[in-house]
């Protein structure tokens, strides 16, 4: 039998039944609908946070560190652990790379400087990375942007870096009054890079007021007044990754630290056994993306076998991943009740009718109807009611989706404590499984009555009347 | 002069025993016969007599208990039912008693039915089905349902149902059991007409002698068994 015949024959079966196809297509229509507007909900919270943490940039990067070193930055600590301690050096940044899935690399040069400004001061946490690094962070500035090449070192400020200075004389700072200090930080800043020669000065001073001469006066270091590159957008309230940073080229950082510290040891370097600073300046830690968040256990391995210590800030975003995995599969559950419940409709008309067409059955297994053919035109039926009920359920749950989009947003948001955008994300993977999902459940439930049609004896057409 | 040719219908040693309870019920108790081509065939006997249960065996659509079959060299006891199907659409036309149309199906589609199982392309298969309602009489009525039409025009379609696939052997089942005697007239006169011009074999039940009297060899079965072979041909020859 021809395949058009088979499914023109089909229909026309299901056309003489008008309003019995229409009640078991609205069963499955309910059916899928509440599973994809239930795995929907799903989604969209999965969505929310991968946007939330893609936006951050912290899913594809990959911080690396030398062996053996602690991941707080405080650079004191740091000891020396072998000989051949793999440092992070430009040949490094170079070799990282090279790793496949890499799409950038910048070194990261970390330390703490001391800002001045009137009667405040403030411990400064500066970065220096590769410009091409600042430029891929997708930094918000409220004012200024990136360093220009050509300006030399200049500073970003996060938007919370405020909260480190304080006022030297009192003590108080942002924590104690709960006001801002009154640091302008686009006015110019006295930066202090030797901080341990600064505070020896500041003790030898009060010492001295006190004492007398005993301790040996040290010299206060050098006072530098660098421009202001750009501040990052929001207030003291919002917190991002680059916050409570000072962000530099990382380049005009090392000119700048050479020519601060010319011969001695600067702080958060390491030091030959003798105590002498190497030549070179070792990066704190490099800075790796990744072209997908998939790749970062492989990426993770090549950095280890290099012999650096990977860290991966995105791991919690995989356990919430299954977290919600489990929420969607719940909910898909529920979903799938009503659409078993659907399905055993689906058997149940096919059941009928089948008992309703025994004579017709019949009288075409008599004429010459293979079995197969009749299988197949009852399969037919049922995943045509499968497939008409699973198309009209995506348009339903389109609507409620849309609708629960449009006003249902603050209902969502006191649901899950999350203010998102969207309650219900639609992929076009979705509704294409549960087409598919939907003709799936009508063959299986057209199954077993299929199955009875084709057994059906062709003595029965004669015999019944 | 039957010992001459090959028939095309052989049967021998034929036994349908159904169990019913403790009891058996022998339908047919050994039946032997031959039918050649080109032969109307009828099957006399009463109800319960085992007619119907021979037909459908010949048919293909029981099986003996016990016995041989052979639809010119199709051994039909051996078949199973997917081979028994494909027998049946390649070979086989039938009229039943009670029409069986497609009530949801106009007179065209009905006849055109059947060739839809082999795959017959739809234009192809509506044009055989025209031609064939016009042999029978019925041009006019080409797009009415079954419930449209009179029971003898519902007949007419049945037989040109039977002739659409240009079987070899047409089995009629009682065809004018629910006709009256004048339609029942008609009908068998068209389906003796056809048998002679195409050159069929056909094959008919019924328990009625007069109908009988249409058929070139009439068997008269009596509790399973064939009783009497009335050869009409010899009897004119002789008359």
């Amino acid at each position: 039998m021809r395949f058009w015949d088979l499914i023109r024959m089909s229909l026309s079966n299901l056309w003489r039944r008008k309003l019995r196809t229409f009640l078991t297509i609205l069963g499955v229509m309910i059916g899928t609908a509440s599973i994809v507007v239930m795995v929907s909900l799903g989604l969209a919270l999965d969505k929310a946070t991968m946007e939330t943490m893609e936006s951050s940039g912290g899913l594809t990067t990959i911080q690396v560190y030398e062996n053996g070193m602690v991941m707080d930055m405080s650079s004191d600590s740091q000891e020396e652990t072998s000989q051949e301690q793999k440092r992070i050096t430009d040949d490094t940044i170079e070799e990282l790379g090279k790793i496949p899935h890499v799409t950038l690399v910048s070194p990261v040069l970390n330390l703490q400087i001391l800002g001045k400004q009137g009667r405040y001061i403030g411990n400064l946490d500066v970065y220096g990375m590769s410009r091409e690094a600042l430029e891929n962070m997708k930094l918000e500035f409220a004012s200024g942007g990136i360093p220009k090449e050509e300006d030399g070192l200049s500073f970003i400020y996060g938007n919370q870096v405020l909260m480190n200075f304080y006022n030297e004389s009192s003590g108080e700072g942002f924590w104690d009054t709960e006001n801002p200090p009154e640091v302008d930080l686009n006015k110019p800043i006295y930066y202090i890079f030797d901080q341990e020669s600064y505070w020896g000065s500041q003790m030898t001073a009060q010492e001295s007021g006190l004492e007398g001469q005993e301790a040996e006066p040290v010299k206060p270091p050098k006072k530098y007044i660098l421009p202001t590159a750009g501040v990052l957008a929001g207030d003291m309230d919002t917190y991002t990754e680059q916050s409570y940073g000072v962000y530099c080229d990382v380049e005009d950082l090392k000119t700048q630290l050479k020519k601060v510290f010319k011969n001695k040891a600067m702080p958060g370097q390491p030091v030959t056994n003798s105590g002498k600073p190497y030549k070179e300046i070792y990066y704190n830690q490099a800075y790796v993306k990744i072209d997908h968040m998939d790749h970062a256990e492989s990426v993770q391995n090549e950095i280890r076998n290099l012999g650096y210590t990977p860290n991966w800030n995105a791991e919690w975003v995989k356990t919430q991943q299954k977290q919600y995995q489990t929420i969607q599969l719940v909910l898909g559950g529920i979903g799938a009740v009503s659409l078993f419940v659907a399905a055993i409709g689906i058997a149940n008309t096919m059941m009928m009718s089948i008992y309703e067409r025994t004579k017709e059955i019949g009288i075409l297994k008599v004429l010459g109807c293979s079995l197969s053919n009749i299988r197949s035109m009852f399969l037919a039926e049922a995943s045509a009611i499968g497939l008409c009920g699973g198309i009209a359920g995506l348009a339903l749950s389109g609507v409620i989706s849309w609708t629960l989009n449009r006003f249902g947003a603050a209902l969502g948001g006191s649901i899950t404590g999350m203010t998102q955008a969207q309650i219900s994300y639609i992929p076009v993977w979705l509704a294409g499984l549960a087409l598919v999902f939907a003709v799936l459940v009508g063959m299986a439930a057209g199954f077993f009555p299929a199955l009875r049609a084709m057994r059906l004896s062709p003595l029965a057409a004669i015999r019944s009347e | 002069m039957g010992s001459e040719r090959k028939p095309v219908i052989y049967a021998k040693g034929l036994y349908k025993i159904y169990r019913v309870g403790e009891t058996q019920v022998r339908a047919l108790n050994g039946v032997d016969l031959s039918i050649y081509p080109g032969e109307f065939c009828a099957i006399v006997g009463t109800s319960g007599s085992g007619k119907s249960t021979l037909l459908n065996m010949l048919a293909g659509l029981e099986k003996p208990t016990k016995g041989e079959i052979a639809i010119g060299r199709c051994r039909l006891d051996q078949m199973n039912e997917n081979q028994l199907v494909r027998f049946r659409r390649e070979a086989v036309g039938f009229i039943f008693q009670s029409f069986n149309l497609i009530p949801s199906m106009n007179a065209l589609e009905n006849v055109a039915l059947p060739l839809s199982f082999r795959g017959v392309p739809k234009k192809i298969r509506l044009a055989r089905a025209a031609r064939l309602l016009k042999t029978v009489g019925l041009a006019e009525h080409l797009f009415h349902k079954p419930s449209q039409m009179s029971g003898g025009q519902q007949q007419r379609v049945g037989v040109a149902r039977a002739l659409v696939v240009d079987p070899a052997i047409i089995f009629a089942d009682e065809p004018t059991g629910n006709l009256d005697s004048a339609t029942s007239a008609e009908v068998m006169e068209l389906m003796q007409k056809v048998v002679r011009e195409q050159k069929k074999t056909l094959v008919m039940v019924t328990h009625d002698n007069h109908l009988a009297g249409f058929a070139d060899r009439i068997f008269h079965i009596i509790d399973g068994k064939i009783v009497k072979i009335e050869e009409k041909k010899n009897e004119e020859k002789e008359g």
